[in-house]
């Protein structure tokens, strides 16, 4: 008997037209691993709801075909019958906290109490799952006091002290820095290993690789293939859909890396054959490729001796001196390196305690942070702390309003830098209509569009499909043939490699290294001391045995 | 697509969830509204937010709530007020569900609807705790002179209250009206629809 | 600021009270202020109050809570004192304003039922957890969802005052101006207010699901994960304040 069962499913949201579900039937047995990949609008989440009841119970919502979970039909009974067998996990971690206990242990306690679980049994599962996502150390403190990535481990907590048959993870590490990200990966292999029947949509493709026993292809809500891991990230199509197979496929597709008798090409770093012979492109190749666009006169961001600390003592950055002009630079560097604070300092949102920062030669300190929004823009993480228009162009224009440009020049500013992020179709919707990438995309143009010499962006790609970080890559190429100075804040190793030409390495409030972005991932300690990890190529490339360091997949031949 | 009922007591668990919403949003303008020191409170958008959402019932929810909050964590004075609050929650919820939301003009009907009323219910408590006066010094000083001319307690109370409320209710109003206006589909939608599912 | 409510934490006969208990001295304290219009009676109750907090060790914090009350409480002195209509007898003369004796002894008494209330929520509010308030609530019948939405109050409205520092970055970087005319400010209110709205209302979607996924609406009894203990002398005390009640109004109505 499956576990879960789907059979022709389709499903509509009210006043919509379009089918979000389009038939899909697929089973899923007792103690498998199903990832789920598709771009930003397959219909992933969709088919989490689904499977948990919210679909059609909490949407509404036209519906068609059955979805079973072991004997129980879906349509026929309550979300919270429903949900007492299929656990779901979602992007945000921080709504997911009910928001009425004060620690921990009692947020676990939240759904166990609803469903009338007796006292000891309930004290008994709490400490469980505690211990099986690693999170006995939190349980006294307040859930909003969390990182994201102990919030999110937290959710599945509660979820799983619910004893559900399936659980359903859609994106959870999607909203979460790497740090977060890897906690939440291992508690899942954990799980998986321990025989839980997990459903997973994701975008890290290399972590669902190395998981999944199946995986299920969606477009358009249509399911286009139900496969195992190498026979679908072996399709020659992928990208049509939004989908950019593990890096290792990549590779070996570019080496001609496949099985004889499957045609199939390794999904893991571990099926990588050791000791295959590479060949380069001559250095000089490389640079010619690399070094295309400089030369280019930009403004000048010159940093002296800068200090400055939230809280008297403590310095969160301590005594930075660089000089920024010229090609796109790349920061890198774990979490509380004091990136955020010192791009903050550069757009003058913070005061430094002491140094200075020249603007072409002009001191900071002498203007404010209304006065520099014409020269400086700084497009921060999270969308939603900008946005308040009824409509995506008017958002976009108020910057540029602001700083004083004409409602003619704004509006043709609005509208070829929407025209830029890949949104000029929906000019005239609602912004919180669309996706959260597609806000951040949104948040983007605004700035964008007032035209500053200098562009800062904090975590462009994060949460980005793969759709979504070849536009960023785009957009900042198109920047810097503007000759506009981009600084770019940056967790995605592999798009630092692949589109940075230099790179600073932050830690602990000071500059570990700055310069060429080869150099820079040759540096082991400062990368370790950073926290941060090689590009998946390099890594590879290295495992292979050769002490190169390779950037892309195209330097090899 | 019908609209659902307007006493209906069968709260969804997303109105549950928008009553600690509203009482944030209620907090914040208040908050912001200081640090622009503007001279108004503008204390109730969320209550007035909630109205045009979820109903009345809803409505006045969030604004006895609010005040038992505001009482817990700032000042008890507020509970006294809590009455006042949950009356505007029901004047907006009624009257935006008759209509009176559909354009600027009848928005601005609508604050000073909500400002009398509020200003009517205010000056009973007013008379019973505080013999009339408000704490606000400008309604206070009307009071006072209007005290000083002999003319009645409470006819000196209603005016002081109804120099405060009807500005700040016609604001709050109205800013939440542009608000309401702006909000996207699927949070209308998500209050709205009483919908049905349909079998295809 | 992760918790916003008043409560201190100490250990204290008056923390041990049940919050019902309280919550029924808040009521009875403030009504019978309000019915006796006698100062003495009214001063005795307010000095009982007091002695109440002291004894919960928690008397100096009340002090700024009625502080935030000290416009009401001084307009009332000096509006009252001035201008109340009963005004006859000349207290005292200041220049040329006149105190009159009436007002000024119906000020006296509404300031002492305004520092009453205050000092009586006090006792709840200073001694008493919300939570374990809510709770009591709970088992005395309220709904769960109405105890939820209690409670995430406290929670969710310190997560939203953290956002107003990112959101007044955001829009300053876009060139917005919080200081200038008073146009100017208030053309900047609804940039900063617009995106906790919406990104608060939009979220209320999300919780709701993350709440039917942790069975918000499951029928059936539910469970509480602690168990109350029972206090001991609820039931003495709670007979002593209403005998009192009913002993301020037979006094009332017969005088």
């Amino acid at each position: 008997m499956s576990v879960l069962r789907v059979v022709n499913l389709k499903y509509k949201y009210p006043d919509s037209s379009h089918f979000a579900l389009d038939d899909i039937s697929f089973t899923v047995e007792k103690g498998e691993f199903v990832g789920i990949i598709g771009m930003n609008t397959a219909g992933k989440t969709s088919l989490g709801y689904a499977l948990s009841g919210l679909i059609p119970h909490f949407f509404k919502g036209a519906y068609g075909g059955d979805v079973y979970i072991g004997e129980m039909d879906v349509l026929s009974h309550e979300i919270s019958e429903i949900t007492a067998k299929v656990g779901l996990v979602f992007e945000n971690p921080f709504s997911q906290m009910t928001g009425a206990k004060f620690t921990v242990y009692d947020e676990i306690a939240f759904g166990l109490e609803n469903q009338g679980v007796p006292r000891d049994v309930m004290h008994e599962r709490i400490r469980e799952s505690m211990k099986l996502l690693d999170i006995e150390g939190l349980q006294g403190k307040n859930p909003f006091s969390l990182s994201g990535g102990q919030m999110q481990r937290v959710a599945i907590a509660s979820v799983i002290a619910m004893k559900p048959d399936i659980l359903i993870l859609d994106e959870p590490t999607s909203q979460l820095d790497p740090e977060g990200a890897e906690e939440v990966f291992r508690v899942v292999e954990k799980l998986a290993d321990e025989g839980m029947t997990i459903i997973m949509a994701e975008q890290k493709m290399e972590k669902l690789a190395a998981y999944a026993d199946r995986i299920l292809l969606l477009h358009d809500g249509k399911l286009i293939e139900d496969g195992k891991p190498e026979e679908v990230f072996s399709r020659d199509d992928l990208r049509e859909f939004g989908v950019e197979p593990p890096v290792y496929v990549k590779v070996a597709r570019t080496l001609g890396i496949r099985s004889e008798k499957t045609g199939q090409y390794p999904i893991s770093l571990d099926e990588m054959p050791r000791e295959r012979e590479l060949r380069f492109h001559p250095s000089d190749y490389i640079k010619s490729k690399t070094t295309e666009a400089n030369g280019t006169t930009t403004a000048e961001l010159i940093v002296r001796d800068l200090h400055f600390g939230y809280e008297k003592g403590q310095d969160v950055i301590r005594g930075l001196n660089v000089t920024m002009s010229g090609e796109p630079i790349a920061i890198i560097g774990q979490n509380g390196a004091g990136k955020t604070t010192f791009v903050k300092l550069l757009k003058a949102l913070l005061k430094p305690d002491s140094g200075e920062i020249y603007l072409d030669g002009n001191p900071l300190s002498r203007t404010t942070a209304a006065k520099l929004a014409s020269r400086i823009g700084l497009i921060f993480q999270n969308p939603n702390d900008q946005i308040f228009k009824h409509k995506v162009i008017d958002e976009v224009m108020f910057g540029p309003l602001n700083i004083g440009q004409s409602s003619k020049e704004a509006l043709a500013n609005a509208k070829e830098m929407l025209d830029l992020v890949g949104l000029a179709d929906k000019a005239d919707e609602n912004p919180y209509d669309l996706s959260l990438a597609e806000r951040k995309m949104v948040a983007m143009a605004s700035i964008l569009a007032m035209d500053t010499d200098i562009v800062i962006f904090d975590e462009p790609t994060m949460g980005q499909d793969v759709r979504g970080k070849s536009k960023v890559k785009e957009i900042i190429h198109s920047l810097h043939e503007k000759e506009k100075l981009v600084i770019c804040i940056l967790h995605d190793m592999d798009f630092v490699a692949e589109t940075f030409g230099r790179t600073i390495i932050f830690s602990d409030g000071g500059m570990l290294f700055d310069g060429p972005t080869r150099e820079a991932f040759a540096q082991g300690d400062a990368l370790r001391l950073a926290r941060v990890e090689q590009p998946h190529i390099t890594k590879l490339v290295q495992r292979m045995g050769y002490d190169r360091i390779v950037l892309k997949e195209t330097e090899l031949m | 697509m019908k609209k659902k009922r307007m006493w209906s007591l069968q709260f969804s668990t997303a109105a549950f969830v928008l009553i600690p919403a509203a009482v944030g949003i209620n907090f914040l303008g208040k908050l912001f509204a200081d640090v622009l020191k503007l001279p108004l409170w503008i204390d109730a958008i969320g209550t007035v937010l909630a109205s045009m959402l979820a109903g009345p019932l809803v409505g006045a929810i969030v604004g006895v709530i609010n005040n038992i909050v505001y009482g817990f964590t700032t000042s008890p004075v507020s509970f006294v007020y809590a009455i006042t609050q949950a009356v505007i929650g029901l004047v907006v919820g009624i009257m935006a569900y008759k209509g009176w939301i559909s354009n600027v003009g009848k928005a601005v009907v609508l604050g000073l609807v909500v400002g009398f009323i509020a200003a009517i219910v205010s000056t009973p408590l007013n008379i019973m705790f505080w013999e009339g006066t408000t704490g606000n010094v400008w309604g206070d000083a009307l009071f006072a002179t209007m005290l000083a001319k002999d003319m009645p307690l409470w006819l000196a109370s209603f005016a002081d209250s109804i120099v405060v409320d009807v500005p700040d209710k016609v604001v709050t109003v109205l800013l939440s009206f542009l608000i309401f206006k702006g909000l996207p589909k699927n949070v209308k939608l998500m209050y709205d629809n009483q919908g049905e599912i349909e079998r295809l | 600021m992760n918790n916003m409510t008043l409560y201190v934490n100490r250990d204290s006969p008056v923390h041990r009270v049940d919050p019902l208990t309280k919550l029924l001295f808040v009521f009875i304290s403030i009504t019978s202020t309000y019915i006796s219009a006698n100062h003495l009676a009214v001063f005795g109750i307010l000095l009982f109050t007091f002695i109440i907090l002291m004894t919960g060790n928690v008397f100096k914090s009340i002090l700024p809570v009625i502080g935030v009350s000290f416009l009401l409480i001084a307009s009332i002195i000096i509006v009252q004192g001035f201008f109340h209509p009963d005004r006859a007898t000349v207290l005292f003369e200041i220049g040329p304003i006149a105190i009159y004796k009436e007002g000024f002894s119906i000020a006296l008494l509404i300031t002492l039922r305004v520092v009453n209330m205050v000092a009586a929520f006090g006792v709840l509010i200073l001694t008493t957890k919300p939570d374990d308030l809510v709770e009591a609530l709970l088992q005395k019948g309220l709904s769960p969802k109405f105890g939820y939405v209690l409670l995430s109050v406290l929670q969710i409205i310190p997560q939203m005052v953290a956002l107003t520092g990112k959101i007044t970055d955001a829009q300053r970087a876009r060139g917005m101006e919080t200081e200038g005319g008073i146009w100017m400010r208030f053309k900047s209110f609804l940039p900063l207010l617009g995106p906790v709205v919406l990104n608060s209302l939009t979220e209320t979607r999300e919780r709701s699901i993350a709440l039917e996924i942790r069975g918000f609406n499951a029928k059936g009894n539910r469970t509480f994960l602690y168990e109350r203990e029972t206090y001991r002398y609820s039931m003495p005390l709670r007979i002593a304040l209403i005998i009192f009640f009913l002993a301020v109004i037979v006094w009332r109505v017969m005088s």
